[in-house]
C-alpha cells in the first residue's frame, strides 16, 4: 500500500504543527505581571517620548543605521558582482582558460557566506574595537559572498550559445561576455540587488541591537530599561523607513513586470553609476556622523589558538546538546515561519482578514528577533521554545509578505472555479489559491529555513540556547580556541543546511510558474 | 430549471450582455452559438453565479440560494481550471468539496480518498483509472479535458454549463467528448460552441450576438440563412 504523502499545499500548512510543542512550553510559563508590562508596551506606541534629548538620539541612530545599510549594501553589491564574474566558469572559458581559479574562489567564498553577519560583527569588534565601520564590514563580508554565489549561479546557468557565436566571430573575450551576457543578467541583477537593500537595513538594525550603534542600540537600551515611550520613539521611524523602502521596491518590481523583463543598457549604466555614488555618498555621511573616530582603525588581532588549546576546548564543549539544540531551534522556528502565514490565511482570508494579517507580518518582520525575544521574556521564562517563537515570528513576517504578494498577483480563475462547485470559502482558498502558490512558496521556504539556521545564532545569544549562546560565552571570556571551534561548527552546519535547502529549492522550482524566477532571486 | 430575466452586464473587462432573458427547462440540451465576443462566456459566468449581473436576475426554482444552488450547477470552463499542483484523484475529488467538510478537504491533500468513486468518474469520462495518482501537470490536453469532466461527474450536478469544451480538441475526440457531456454529466445541459454543424445533437439552439439573444429555435427548424446571419460580420 502506498504511504500517505502530503501534497504541496498541505506541505505549506503542516509545518504549523510546530506551534503545538512551542505553546505547550510557553503558555504554562506565562506570568501575569508580564502581561501588564505588555499592556504598557503597547500603550507606549500611542505616546512615544518627544523629549528633545530622545529625539536627537533617535535621529542620530536612524542616520547611522541608514548610512550603514546603504554603504554596506552598495559595497556588497559591487564586490559581489565582481566576485561573481571572477568565480564564474563562463569568464575563464571565454578566455580559453581552465576554470579552476574560479572554482577555487567559490570554495573560499563558502566560509564568509556561512558565517552570520552578527558573528562577523562580534569578531570584528574584538579586532577593531567599537568603530562605525565594524558594522559595515560585518555586513559586507557575508553579503558580498552571498551576492557572488547567487549571481555566479545565474551567470553559469545561462545559455552560452550566443557567447560562443560571438567568440567564433572573432570578438574579444570581455567584449563578447558583456554583449552576450549583460542583457540577460541585468534583470536578475536588478531584482536581487533591490532585495539585498531590504536585508541590509534589517542587518544594520540587528547589529545595533548588539551594541554596534545606530537605531538598534537605541531600541535595545530603551527596551532593557523598560522605557517603552522611548522605545517607540525609535521604532516608529524604523517602521516608516522600512515600509517605505518595501513599498518602493515592490512598486519598482511591479513596474518592471518581473525578473525576466528587458533592461535597457542605459539603465544598467546608470545603476552602476548610482551604486558608486551611493558608496561615496554614504561613506561621507558616515564620516560626518562620526568625525573624530575616522582615521586608521585600531587593530587588536586576537591570538591564534594552538593545536593543544583547540583539543582542550573541543573536550570542554558539550557538542551533542549544542548542535541538537541548534537544530531543534531551527526546526521549530522554520515550522512556525513556514506554517503560520498559510494557516492564518486559511482561517481568515476574507473581509479585513488579509489586511490585518499583512499588518501583523509587517510588524513582526521589522522587529529584530532578539528584541521580540526580549519582549516575550517580559512575560515568560527563557527557553528554547521561546527563542524559536521569536525567530519563527520574524521569519513568518518575511514569508507572509511573500505569500500575500504571490496570492495578489495570481489570477483568480481557479479559485472561482472551485467556488463554483459550492466548496466552502476555506476549501476554495486551499485548492484554488494556495495550491497555485505552493511550489514557489515551498521553494522560498526551503531557502528561508537555511536563513533561519544561520539566524539561530541571533536568538541563541539572547535566549541562552544552542551554538549561538556557547559562542557569546566564549567571546565574553576571550576563549579563542572555543570561538574558533564554534565558528567552524556553525559554518559546517550552515553549509550542510545550504546544500539541503538548494536541493529542495531545485525540486520545487521544476516546472514552477514564472514566479519561480522571482523567488529564486530573493535568496 | 434556470431562468435569466433581463440580465445585463456592462462596463467590465468582458463582452457585455444586454437584457438577456432565457429559460432553461428540465432535461433540455441547449447549444449556445455566436461569434467570438458575443458574450457566451459572460452568460455562462452569470448563470453559474460566479459573475453578478449589473441588472436583471438569475432565478432558480424553489428559491435555492448560495451553496445549494452552486452545488447543482457544474461548469466546464474553457481553460479547464484544474489544480496543476495536485494529482488526478485530488482534482476529481475537488468536485465533491461542496458536500464535504474542510477536514475532508485537508485529508484529500494527504491520502487518496474515495478511490472507487474517482475511478468510476474517470471511466465515465473515458480516461484510464490507472492515471489516478499522476500529477495533472503531466497529462496531455485531451487527458486534462477528461479529468475536468470527471471532476464534473464527481460533483453530480443537475445542470451542466460548458464553455467551448470542444475548441481545442483533436477532431477525433470531439464526438466522444460531446456524447459524454450531453448524456452522462447532468440532466440539463447548456454548451457554448463554435461548430454550427453539431447543432443537430441538441434539443434547442440559442444564438447570441453582441450581447443579445437573436436566435432561439429547435435545430430541425433552423435554416442555413439564420446561422449565416448569426456569424455575419
Amino acid at each position: 500500500m502506498k504511504l500517505p504523502w502530503p501534497s504541496a499545499p498541505l506541505l505549506c500548512l503542516s509545518p504549523a504543527l510546530a506551534l503545538v510543542p512551542v505553546l505547550v512550553v510557553v503558555v504554562p510559563a506565562l506570568h501575569a505581571g508580564g502581561l501588564a508590562t505588555w499592556g504598557d508596551f503597547l500603550l507606549g506606541a500611542l505616546r512615544p517620548s518627544l523629549e528633545p534629548a530622545v529625539l536627537n538620539a533617535v535621529l542620530h541612530g536612524l542616520q547611522v543605521t541608514l548610512a550603514t545599510a546603504l554603504l554596506s549594501w552598495a559595497l556588497s553589491v559591487l564586490i559581489g558582482a565582481l566576485l561573481a564574474l571572477i568565480s564564474a566558469d563562463v569568464l575563464w572559458l571565454s578566455r580559453g582558460r581552465s576554470p579552476w581559479p574560479g572554482r577555487a574562489l567559490r570554495v573560499v567564498l563558502a566560509l564568509p557566506r556561512s558565517i552570520h553577519e552578527l558573528i562577523w560583527g562580534l569578531l570584528l569588534l574584538q579586532v577593531f574595537g567599537l568603530h562605525p565601520w565594524v558594522a559595515v564590514l560585518a555586513i559586507v563580508i557575508p553579503y558580498s559572498a552571498l551576492v557572488a554565489r547567487v549571481w555566479r549561479d545565474q551567470l553559469d546557468s545561462l545559455d552560452r550559445r550566443r557567447l560562443i557565436a560571438l567568440l567564433q566571430g572573432g570578438a574579444g573575450a570581455h567584449a563578447a561576455l558583456l554583449t552576450a551576457m549583460a542583457p540577460v543578467m541585468a534583470p536578475s541583477l536588478f531584482s536581487y540587488g533591490g532585495y539585498r537593500l531590504e536585508c541590509a537595513l534589517r542587518s544594520a538594525t540587528l547589529l545595533g541591537v548588539f551594541g554596534l550603534g545606530g537605531l538598534g542600540t537605541e531600541l535595545q537600551l530603551s527596551l532593557q530599561s523598560l522605557r517603552f515611550e522611548e522605545f517607540w520613539t525609535a521604532l516608529w521611524p524604523l517602521v516608516l523607513v522600512s515600509v517605505a523602502l518595501e513599498q518602493l521596491l515592490r512598486l519598482w518590481r511591479l513596474r518592471r513586470g518581473g525578473a525576466d523583463r528587458f533592461v535597457a543598457q542605459r539603465q544598467q549604466l546608470w545603476c552602476g553609476v548610482g551604486l558608486v555614488v551611493t558608496v561615496i555618498g554614504s561613506a561621507l555621511w558616515m564620516q560626518q556622523l562620526f568625525p573624530p573616530q575616522m582615521g586608521a582603525l585600531p587593530l587588536q588581532w586576537p591570538p591564534l589558538p594552538d593545536r593543544a588549546a583547540l583539543i582542550a576546548a573541543a573536550g570542554e564543549l558539550s557538542w551533542l546538546s549544542l548542535v541538537g539544540d541548534t537544530l531543534l531551534l531551527t526546526v521549530l522556528a522554520a515550522g512556525l515561519a513556514i506554517g503560520l502565514p498559510p494557516l492564518g490565511l486559511l482561517l481568515w482570508h476574507r473581509g479585513g482578514g488579509t489586511t490585518l494579517q499583512s499588518l501583523i507580518w509587517t510588524a513582526l518582520r521589522l522587529l529584530p528577533p532578539p528584541l521580540t525575544l526580549l519582549l516575550l521574556l517580559l512575560a515568560n521564562q527563557p527557553s528554547l521554545a521561546l527563542a524559536a517563537l521569536a525567530l519563527g515570528l520574524q521569519n513568518a513576517g518575511v514569508l507572509g509578505r511573500l505569500l500575500l504578494e504571490g496570492l495578489e498577483q495570481q489570477p483568480p480563475e481557479r479559485r472561482i472555479a472551485i467556488e463554483a462547485t459550492a466548496a466552502s470559502p476555506a476549501a476554495s482558498w486551499l485548492y484554488g489559491s494556495l495550491s497555485g502558490q505552493s511550489h514557489a512558496y515551498l521553494a522560498y521556504a526551503a531557502y528561508r529555513s537555511d536563513v533561519i539556521l544561520r539566524e539561530t545564532v541571533v536568538v541563541g545569544l539572547v535566549g541562552g540556547t544552542g551554538l549561538g549562546w556557547a559562542l557569546i560565552e566564549a567571546l565574553s571570556s576571550f576563549h579563542w580556541a572555543a570561538i574558533a571551534l564554534l565558528i567552524a561548527a556553525f559554518a559546517g552546519l550552515t553549509l550542510v543546511g545550504e546544500w539541503l535547502s538548494e536541493r529542495q529549492r531545485a525540486h520545487w522550482l521544476v516546472g514552477s510558474s514564472p514566479r519561480g524566477t522571482e523567488v529564486l532571486l530573493q535568496s | 430549471m434556470l431562468a435569466l430575466d433581463q440580465v445585463s452586464v456592462v462596463g467590465r473587462d468582458l463582452p457585455r450582455l444586454d437584457a438577456v432573458s432565457l429559460v432553461l427547462h428540465q432535461g433540455e440540451r441547449v447549444a449556445l452559438l455566436g461569434p467570438s465576443g458575443a458574450g457566451k462566456s459572460t452568460l455562462i459566468a452569470v448563470a453559474n453565479g460566479s459573475l453578478r449581473p449589473d441588472r436583471g436576475q438569475v432565478i432558480w426554482p424553489r428559491q435555492r440560494q448560495g451553496r445549494r444552488q452552486r452545488r447543482a450547477i457544474g461548469t466546464l470552463w474553457q481553460d479547464l481550471r484544474l489544480v496543476e499542483e495536485l494529482s488526478v484523484q485530488q482534482n476529481v475529488n475537488a468536485g465533491a468539496l461542496g458536500r464535504r467538510s474542510l477536514g475532508w478537504a485537508l485529508l484529500n491533500l494527504l491520502l487518496p480518498l474515495d478511490t472507487a468513486a474517482c475511478r468510476r468518474c474517470l471511466e465515465a469520462a473515458g480516461l484510464d483509472p490507472g492515471l489516478l495518482e499522476q500529477p495533472v501537470s503531466r497529462l496531455s490536453g485531451g487527458q486534462r479535458q477528461r479529468v475536468a469532466i470527471a471532476r464534473l461527474l464527481r460533483q453530480e450536478p443537475e445542470l451542466l454549463l460548458a464553455d467551448e469544451p470542444l475548441a481545442s480538441l483533436d477532431p477525433a475526440l470531439v464526438d466522444d467528448i460531446l456524447q459524454r457531456l450531453l448524456h452522462q454529466t447532468a440532466s440539463t445541459v447548456l454548451i457554448s460552441l463554435h461548430r454550427p454543424d453539431l447543432v443537430d445533437r441538441f434539443d434547442r439552439v440559442v444564438g447570441l450576438r453582441a450581447g443579445s439573444v437573436c436566435l432561439d429555435a429547435v435545430p430541425a427548424e433552423l435554416s442555413p440563412e439564420q446561422l449565416e446571419r448569426l456569424y455575419r460580420p
